[in-house]
C-alpha cells in the first residue's frame, strides 16, 4: 500500500480560499448545513456553482468543464461538503457519470452530456443496486433485449437517491445470458422521463423521501445511450466504483455537526470533553491526509483502488464514531425538533449514520477487497 | 553522511539494512537483560544516523525533523533497545538550541518538570530517564536563577536507580541533587514545550514503524498457519484483524510522516500536528497490538515470537511524552478556544511546507 503527505500547491490552497469565502456569501447565516453528501437537492444552488467553473471540474476544457486536476476537484468538494452545502442535484453526475464518460463514451454522448453536466442542466441518478442484488452487485436481473433501433429494458432498480428529480440514471443490466455472471452485463443510459418509467419513493427512517425505487417497463433506449461497449459493464462498474470510494464525503458528513458542537458547548469544556474532541480532530486531521494523498495517487494515473477502499472503510467508520462521541459528550435526550442547531443535527445523524457504513460498499465488502490485497501481497 | 540528499524513504531503508542482520532475538534478550543493545548502537552511530536533524555546524549530521523520523520508524520496525530518538532529535536539538555542541557518545533527555540549578549545583531529580545509566550524557532542562538553562550532566555524577518500561528497555531514576552540570547555556524560552513536542512526534515515528512491522509480520504469520485446512488468513474474521491493523498502521504513518514533514528543512514540528500525530499514535498502539495478539494466537504470546517484542514496545511508548489522552485534551481545548467557525480552517490547513 502506497500512502505518500501531499502538499496543497499555493495554487491549490488559493483555490481553497476562493471557494471558502464563495460559499459563505452564497450559503444563509442561519443556514442548516446537509450531512457531507446527504446535503439538499438544489439545481439553483448548482448552477450557480457551475457559474463558477465547479461542477465537473475534472471535465476537459473541449467538453465545457475547467480541466482540472483531481486534487483542485477534491479541494473544493471538500469546502462543498465541510460547508454541507446543498450539493445533491449534481453530486452523482460530477462525481461518478462525468468520469465515466470520459473513460467510456462515445465522442458524441461526451459532448452531449458533459457540458450540460459541468453547466449544472444535467442531473444523474445511479442504477446499480436491485431488490436481490446488493452488494453482490454482479447478481443484477434487470434486462435490455435487443430491438429494432436500440434495446428494451426491463427490471427493477432501489436505492435510487432522487430519481424522482434527476434526468438520467445509468442502468447495470444484463444484455445476454452467460454462464459467467460477471459477464453480459452492460450499462445503458437511460431518460428518467422515458415512458415505461415509474419512480416511487422508498421511505426511510426518518421519514425523508430521497430513495426510490423505479420500475422499468419495456422502457426504450437508443443505441446511441450505450455506455461503453455492451457486455463490458462490470468491468465499467468496477472502475467507476474506485472513483466514488475514497473522497471527502467518506469523513466530512459530520463536519456540521462538529462545528456546531463547538458553538454550544466550546466555551465549557472539561478535561474529558475536551480529550474526547481532541481524539476526533486527531483522526480526522490523519484521514484526511489519506483521502488526499489517494486523490494525489489518482492524479498522477495511478489505480489505488485497495487504498480507497481502506480510506473509506477507516472514513466512515470515523463518522459513526464521531456520532456516538458527541452523543455521549453532550448527554442530552435526543430531539429533532431541539432548540439548537447541534440537537437537531445530532438528532439527524443518529438517524443516518448507518447509511454510511453501506452506501458504496458496505465495510464488510470494503474489508474483504483489502484483506485480499494484503493476503495477496504476502505470497 | 549528509543527510539533507537523502529522501525520508530512502533513508528509512537504509537504517533497516543496518539494523536487519544484527537485531538477533538473542541481541534483544541480552540487552533487556544488560540494558544495552551492543553491537546495535555502534552502526547506527557511525554511520550518523542517531543525529539526524541536530546541524552538522552543531556536530550532528544534518537533516530535517523528517528525516530523523524516517530513522525512528526503522528503528521501531526493528524494535532496537538503543536510544536513537533521544541522542539526536531529542537532546541533540535541545542543546543545539543553547548554541551547545553534540557531545560524543549516546545522549539522553526527557523531560525535567522542577529540577533547579542554584549555586550549589542541580536540585531535583528526573523520573523515566531513557537509558540514563548507558549513555555517555544527559542534556536536561533546568531552572536558573535567570531563566531556563540546558545543562549536559555526566550520569556518572548522579544517582541512579534502575528502571524499565514494558519491553525492558531501561527508564532509569535520576537524581541529581548536588551535582555539578558539565556545561550550562540559556535556553530559549520555548525549548522545553519544543523538547515535549518532538519527544511525541518521536514516539509517534517509532510507533509507526513498529505497526507496520507488526503488519507484515501479523500477515505473514496468519498466512502460514493453518487450521481446519487452510491458512487461517483465509477466514474473514481472522482477515478483519489483518485489515483493522493495516489501517491503524497506514493511518500512524501518515499522521507521524505529516507532522515530521509539516517541520519543514530546519524547523520545529507545529503543535497541531504534534498532538494530531501522538493521539493517532496512542490509539493505533493500543488497536494494532490487540489485534495482531489476536490474529496469532497463542504463538504471539510466546517470548520466542517476534510479536511480543513489537507489542511491548507500543505498549510503553504509547504512554511516553505524555500520552494520547494528555495529548487530546490539549488538541481540543485549542480547537475549542479558536471557536467553530476556524474548527474546518485550522484543520485543513494541513501540509503547508513545500
Amino acid at each position: 500500500m502506497i500512502f505518500t503527505p501531499t502538499v496543497l500547491s499555493p495554487a491549490e490552497d488559493a483555490l481553497r480560499h476562493e471557494v471558502r469565502r464563495w460559499l459563505d456569501a452564497a450559503l444563509p447565516a442561519d443556514f442548516r448545513p446537509g450531512l457531507g453528501l446527504g446535503g439538499r437537492h438544489d439545481p439553483e444552488f448548482s448552477r450557480a456553482l457551475a457559474a463558477q467553473g465547479w461542477v465537473g471540474m475534472s471535465i476537459p476544457r473541449e467538453y465545457g468543464g475547467a480541466g482540472a486536476s483531481t486534487v483542485e476537484r477534491f479541494v473544493v468538494v471538500e469546502e462543498l461538503l465541510a460547508a454541507g452545502a446543498p450539493i445533491a442535484a449534481h453530486w452523482i453526475a460530477e462525481r461518478q457519470t462525468a468520469p465515466t464518460l470520459m473513460r467510456f463514451g462515445t465522442e458524441e454522448q461526451r459532448r452531449w452530456f458533459l457540458p450540460r453536466i459541468a453547466a449544472g442542466e444535467c442531473f444523474f441518478s445511479l442504477g446499480m443496486s436491485e431488490p436481490d442484488a446488493g452488494s453482490d452487485l454482479a447478481s443484477v436481473r434487470t434486462t435490455a433485449t435487443r430491438t429494432e433501433d436500440g434495446w428494451r429494458v426491463d427490471g427493477t432498480k432501489v436505492w435510487t437517491t432522487n430519481a424522482h428529480l434527476n434526468h438520467f440514471f445509468v442502468v447495470l443490466c444484463r444484455t445476454s445470458a452467460a454462464d459467467d455472471r460477471h459477464a453480459g452485463l452492460s450499462q445503458l443510459i437511460v431518460d428518467l422521463s422515458s415512458p415505461g418509467v415509474t419512480v416511487s419513493p422508498i421511505p426511510l427512517i426518518d421519514g425523508e423521501l430521497h430513495v426510490n425505487e423505479v420500475v422499468l417497463d419495456g422502457v426504450h433506449v437508443p443505441d446511441e445511450r450505450v455506455l461503453g461497449e455492451v457486455g463490458q459493464g462490470w468491468a465499467q462498474v468496477t472502475a467507476e466504483l474506485a472513483h466514488e470510494r475514497s473522497g471527502p464525503d467518506r469523513y466530512l458528513s459530520v463536519l456540521g455537526l462538529l462545528r456546531a458542537f463547538l458553538a454550544d458547548h466550546g466555551k465549557d469544556l472539561d478535561d474529558s470533553d475536551a480529550a474526547a474532541f481532541g481524539r476526533i480532530a486527531a483522526r480526522l486531521w490523519s484521514i484526511r491526509q489519506l483521502s488526499l494523498s489517494v486523490a494525489r495517487a489518482l492524479e498522477q494515473g495511478e489505480a489505488p483502488a485497495t487504498e480507497a477502499a481502506l480510506v473509506k472503510d477507516v472514513g466512515t467508520i470515523f463518522e459513526q464514531e464521531v456520532v456516538e462521541t458527541m452523543r455521549e459528550v453532550a448527554a442530552l435526550e435526543i430531539d429533532p425538533e431541539g432548540e439548537t442547531q447541534f440537537e437537531r443535527l445530532l438528532a439527524e445523524c443518529v438517524l443516518n449514520a448507518p447509511s454510511w457504513t453501506l452506501r458504496g460498499g458496505t465495510t464488510e465488502v470494503l474489508r474483504g477487497i483489502a484483506a485480499k490485497a494484503l493476503t495477496r501481497a504476502a505470497r | 553522511m549528509s543527510a539533507p540528499a537523502i529522501e525520508s524513504g530512502e533513508l528509512r531503508d537504509a537504517v533497516a539494512a543496518v539494523l536487519r542482520d544484527r537485531v538477533t532475538p538473542e541481541v534483544l534478550e541480552a540487552a533487556e537483560r544488560d540494558g544495552w543493545a551492543a553491537g546495535v548502537w555502534e552502526p547506527l552511530a557511525d554511520g550518523g544516523f542517531a543525529a539526524v536533524s541536530v546541524t552538522e555546524a552543531a556536530g550532528g549530521s544534518g537533516g530535517s525533523v523528517a528525516q530523523a523520523c524516517a530513522v525512528l520508524e526503522a528503528v521501531g520496525a526493528a524494535a532496537v533497545p538503543v536510544p536513537a530518538a533521544e541522542t539526536g532529535l531529542l537532546a541533540g536539538r535541545l542543546l543545539a538550541s543553547a548554541d551547545l555542541e553534540l557531545p560524543d557518545g549516546a545522549l539522553s533527555t526527557t523531560s525535567s518538570p522542577g529540577l533547579a540549578l542554584g549555586s550549589g549545583g542541580l536540585a531535583g531529580a528526573v523520573a523515566r530517564v531513557p537509558w540514563a545509566r548507558a549513555v555517555s550524557a544527559l542534556a536536561l532542562l533546568a531552572d536558573g536563577p535567570d531563566g531556563p538553562v540546558v545543562v549536559l550532566v555526566d550520569p556518572g555524577a548522579a544517582r541512579i536507580t534502575p528502571g524499565r518500561n514494558l519491553a525492558g528497555e531501561p527508564r532509569d531514576h535520576v537524581d541529581l541533587d548536588g551535582v555539578r552540570p558539565l556545561v550550562t547555556a540559556p535556553a530559549p524560552p520555548d525549548a522545553g514545550v519544543e523538547l515535549r513536542r518532538r519527544g511525541a512526534l518521536s514516539r509517534a515515528a517509532l510507533v509507526a514503524g513498529a505497526c507496520r512491522a507488526v503488519m507484515d509480520l501479523t500477515v505473514r504469520y496468519t498466512g502460514e498457519r493453518v487450521q481446519f485446512g487452510r491458512p487461517v488468513s483465509a477466514f474473514p474474521a481472522v482477515a478483519t484483524h489483518l485489515v483493522r491493523i493495516a489501517e491503524q498502521a497506514e493511518t500512524v504513518a501518515m499522521a507521524a510522516r505529516s507532522a515530521a514533514a509539516n517541520a519543514g528543512e530546519e524547523g520545529e514540528p507545529a503543535p497541531l500536528d504534534v498532538a494530531a500525530a501522538a493521539v493517532v499514535a496512542s490509539e493505533a498502539a493500543g488497536a494494532v497490538a490487540a489485534a495482531a495478539h489476536q490474529a496469532t494466537g497463542a504463538m504471539g504470546m510466546t517470548r520466542e515470537f517476534a510479536l511480543g517484542a513489537l507489542t511491548r514496545r507500543l505498549w510503553s511508548w504509547r504512554d511516553e511524552w505524555g500520552g494520547g489522552r494528555v495529548w487530546a485534551a490539549d488538541l481540543g481545548r485549542s480547537l475549542a478556544a479558536g471557536g467553530a467557525d476556524a474548527f474546518w480552517p485550522t484543520l485543513s490547513r494541513g501540509l503547508v511546507i513545500p
